[in-house]
């Protein structure tokens, strides 16, 4: 069973601070949803408007279409993961599992049937007895995960869970993460601040930047058309190049720099006028070195700085003649030993590839 | 020679100086308990003897000095003592711990008024709170008439419960603070996201995770409460609590039943001490039994290691221990070689004692007394004195120490 998530024009405030603001939002029942933000943005306050712990000072936050203002964490259809987790140290693996049957009375032996079935269902069959400190990191989130879908909540609240582990059980987890959803079939509602996780995991996004939100969509859409610059440099990397609009054709615009004029697409909701201050961004795996009979209709000359070696890519830093950085990265089965610090050339991109936005600030790195 | 040896070598006379002048007295006090003279000494030794731990002594001149098992005093005063430890311990652990919990749920400079406010009590002297106590339920004794008020507020026993708990539970306050600072409140946030109501959130989250300092709490409590003489002084009113009677005593001179006391709360606390360190290692290895239990059963084959054995380990205080024994050993031998122990070496110091005694009556009485001696004229050498220690009724007509 699952439950849909609304958040109706939800701030949060501390004192005269918008931890949230105008937080608008319709988490649908089943889905697995993401905010994604830098630290600081105010994720976990939402999460505990959502949960409970936090009353919004505006706004509703509506659970199945019920208001939910008055009621306590411990009476809603929520359960939340916390940042560290909070398991129980005191207790055994079985009894943080069974603890919300516990308080509501469940008979012991049910409650045992239950926390061994969830065990089952995360992989931990038989190590119900440990005590919380003999479980590895990746264990305890699970044990974590468990507990909190021991009270059969309709929607799952995670907040960073992984941020904890190391990047290769972090992999491994979000895999797991993403079955158990879809075993259980319930809302997640996941706080991230690491892209990378928002994107693999999730049906939609939300950013959030400073309390505000600031595009909500598909993973695809929210990287391929970020509405703002901030998506734009927040969600992947994104080369921004700043001018001025110079023409209009169609849904292209042509902005012009202080080393050319480029042409970048135009986002429907963010129409620009011939004159506007702008910034149009390419992404560095959408820079090429043109081969022959290759025709980009935007061509950009840049001088190599430095290289850096990846893996599966390679990444160059230039710059542009104004001084501009710039970065493009090739994948690693492309020979590119022609290419050597200092040297000059020429790189190509397409229209279609690159987004034209309004100026305003970007994410810092 | 490298240096470090003789860091260690003087780290070790340090250690040594420093729990000599810790334990010295206490050891020379437990000594003196199993000197059969009336006075604790070690010099002159007379005979070793259990007596100031069962019956005491009829003294050579008719007093009954009393040994720890007979003397009812002390008995009624250990009573009382813990009467009011326990009655200090159910009252102080849960105004401690309630005070805690209320200082973590404050913020803002509320806060830092409280803490002080609360820590207040161990900055007073005892004295005033003993006093104080006193004097308020004397008023409210006074206004309910006849009654239940007026027979708590007259109550020694009472008033000492409340006195001592007054400071006794700030104690009990930091230790529990301490512990609260290392609470992950996220915890009971988790309890109640878990459908846990606030009373669960209390007795299956916060109590079991107080539950060390609450014995610490208890422990430290019923000591305070024990050993406190001044605020108990003089809210005992008529009653006498241990250290009031010891105090008394120590005013008319004291016996050796007092080291026998001494020496028995010593042994009493190192064993209780003893015995807690004992089940304490057990827990813990029962503890990682288990989890070496867990490593096999669950590890991959490759990841254990097969030579891996508990070897024999020398505990750490066998020099300690070897000392002792060679000192009790030696001790005993002197002993019994010298005749120092049983009635027949009791029986021989008490007639030697005796005739001394009556040989000085017999001086005294051999004196010549006039009156103007006794009016203070110029003959005679006691006129320092008035002259009291010349007469001979003095110690007969005197009742005894009890
Ligand atoms: N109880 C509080 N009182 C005052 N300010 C708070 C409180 N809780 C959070 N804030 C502020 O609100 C803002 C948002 O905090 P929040 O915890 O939601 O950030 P976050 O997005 O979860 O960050 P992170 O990724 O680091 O966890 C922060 O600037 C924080 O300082
Ligand atoms: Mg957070």
């Amino acid at each position: 069973m699952s439950a849909d998530v609304e958040l109706s024009d939800v701030s949060v405030t501390f004192g005269s601070f918008y931890a949230a603001k105008n937080v608008n939002v319709k988490v649908n029942g089943g889905e697995f949803f993401s905010f994604l933000g830098p630290s600081g943005c105010g994720k976990t306050t939402l999460l505990r408007a959502i949960s409970g712990f936090q009353e919004p000072s505006e706004g509703k936050v509506l659970i199945d279409n019920k208001d939910m203002s008055g009621i306590g964490p411990n009476k809603r259809p929520t359960a939340l993961i916390f940042q560290n987790l909070a398991l129980f140290p005191l207790m055994s693996v079985s009894e943080n599992i069974a603890f919300s049957l516990e308080v509501r009375g469940v008979s012991k032996e049910e409650r045992k049937k239950r926390a061994d079935e969830l065990l089952e269902l995360i992989a931990l069959e038989g190590q119900g007895d440990k005590k919380v400190h003999q479980l590895s990191g990746g264990q305890k989130q699970r044990v974590a995960i468990a507990r909190a879908l021991a009270v059969e909540p309709k929607v799952l609240l995670l907040d960073e869970p992984l941020s904890a582990l190391d990047l290769k059980l972090r992999q491994r987890m979000r895999t797991e993460l993403r079955e158990i959803q879809k075993r259980v079939n319930i809302t997640f509602i996941y706080i991230t601040h690491d892209q990378g996780e928002a994107l693999t995991m999730s049906d939609r996004i939300a950013v959030m930047n400073e309390g505000e939100l600031e595009q909500i969509g598909k993973c695809d859409e929210v990287y391929n058309n970020p509405l703002t610059p901030f998506v734009a440099t927040f969600v992947g990397e994104n080369n921004p190049l700043y001018g001025k609009v110079t023409g209009i054709d169609g849904d292209k615009a042509q902005i012009e720099t202080a080393d050319g004029q480029y042409l970048a697409m135009m986002n429907e909701s963010k129409k620009l006028n011939i004159g506007d201050e702008s910034i149009a961004f390419v992404r560095p795996e959408s820079l090429f070195i043109p081969r022959d009979g290759d025709n980009f209709d935007n061509k950009i000359n840049v001088n190599i700085e430095s290289f850096e070696f990846e893996g599966n890519l390679k990444n160059f830093y230039a710059r542009l003649q104004s001084g501009a950085k710039i970065k493009f990265s090739v994948p690693n089965a492309i020979d590119t030993s022609t290419i050597s610090s200092g040297s000059s050339i020429a790189l190509g991109f397409d229209s279609s590839k690159s987004v034209i936005l309004p100026k305003a600030s970007l994410a810092i790195d | 020679m490298r240096p470090s040896y003789f860091i260690n070598f003087m780290m070790g006379i340090y250690i040594f100086i420093f729990f000599a002048y810790l334990f010295g007295p206490l050891i020379i006090m437990s000594i003196t308990a199993f000197n059969s003279a009336e006075f604790p000494s070690i010099t002159p030794w007379e005979c070793f003897s259990f007596r100031w731990f069962n019956e005491g002594k009829i003294a050579y001149d008719g007093q009954h000095l009393a040994g720890l098992l007979t003397d009812w005093r002390l008995h009624d005063g250990i009573i009382s003592s813990l009467i009011i430890g326990a009655g200090v311990v159910t009252l102080s652990v849960p105004i401690g711990m309630a005070a805690a919990i209320v200082l973590t749920q404050v913020r803002s400079q509320l806060r830092d008024i409280f803490y002080s406010i609360s820590i207040m009590p161990v900055l007073f002297p005892g004295v005033i709170i003993g006093i104080s106590t006193v004097v308020l339920w004397d008023r409210l004794a006074g206004l309910g008439g006849e009654g239940f008020i007026s027979d708590i507020g007259r109550n020694g026993i009472f008033l000492t419960i409340l006195a001592q708990t007054c400071f006794i539970s700030t104690y009990c306050f930091l230790i529990f603070v301490a512990r609260l600072q290392r609470f992950d409140q996220t915890q009971e946030e988790a309890a109640l996201d878990l459908g846990a109501s606030q009373t669960q959130v209390f007795f299956k989250i916060l109590v079991p995770y107080l539950s060390p300092a609450i014995a610490s709490a208890a422990v430290i409590a019923f000591l305070f409460s024990f050993e406190n003489y001044n605020t108990t002084v003089f809210s005992i009113l008529s009653d006498q609590t241990l250290t009031t009677v010891i105090a008394s005593k120590v005013r008319l001179g004291i016996s050796p039943a007092l080291s026998a006391l001494a020496l028995t709360i010593i042994a009493l606390t190192i064993i209780a001490a003893a015995t807690y360190e004992v089940l304490r290692r057990r827990a813990e290895k029962r503890y990682k039994d288990t989890q070496e239990k867990f490593v096999k059963e669950k590890a991959a084959d490759n990841r254990i290691n097969k030579n891996y054995k508990i070897g024999f380990k020398v505990p750490r205080g066998i020099v300690t221990i070897l000392i002792l024994v060679v000192f009790t050993i030696y001790g005993a031998t002197q002993i019994l070689k010298n005749d120092l122990y049983g009635q027949s070496c009791i029986d021989a110091a008490d007639t030697e004692k005796k005739s001394k005694f009556y040989d000085q009556l017999n001086a005294l009485d051999a004196i010549e007394l006039s009156e103007e001696e006794l009016s203070g004229g110029e003959l005679g050498g006691n006129q320092d004195y008035g002259d009291i220690f010349g007469d001979p009724s003095l110690f007969q007509d005197f009742g005894g120490f009890d």
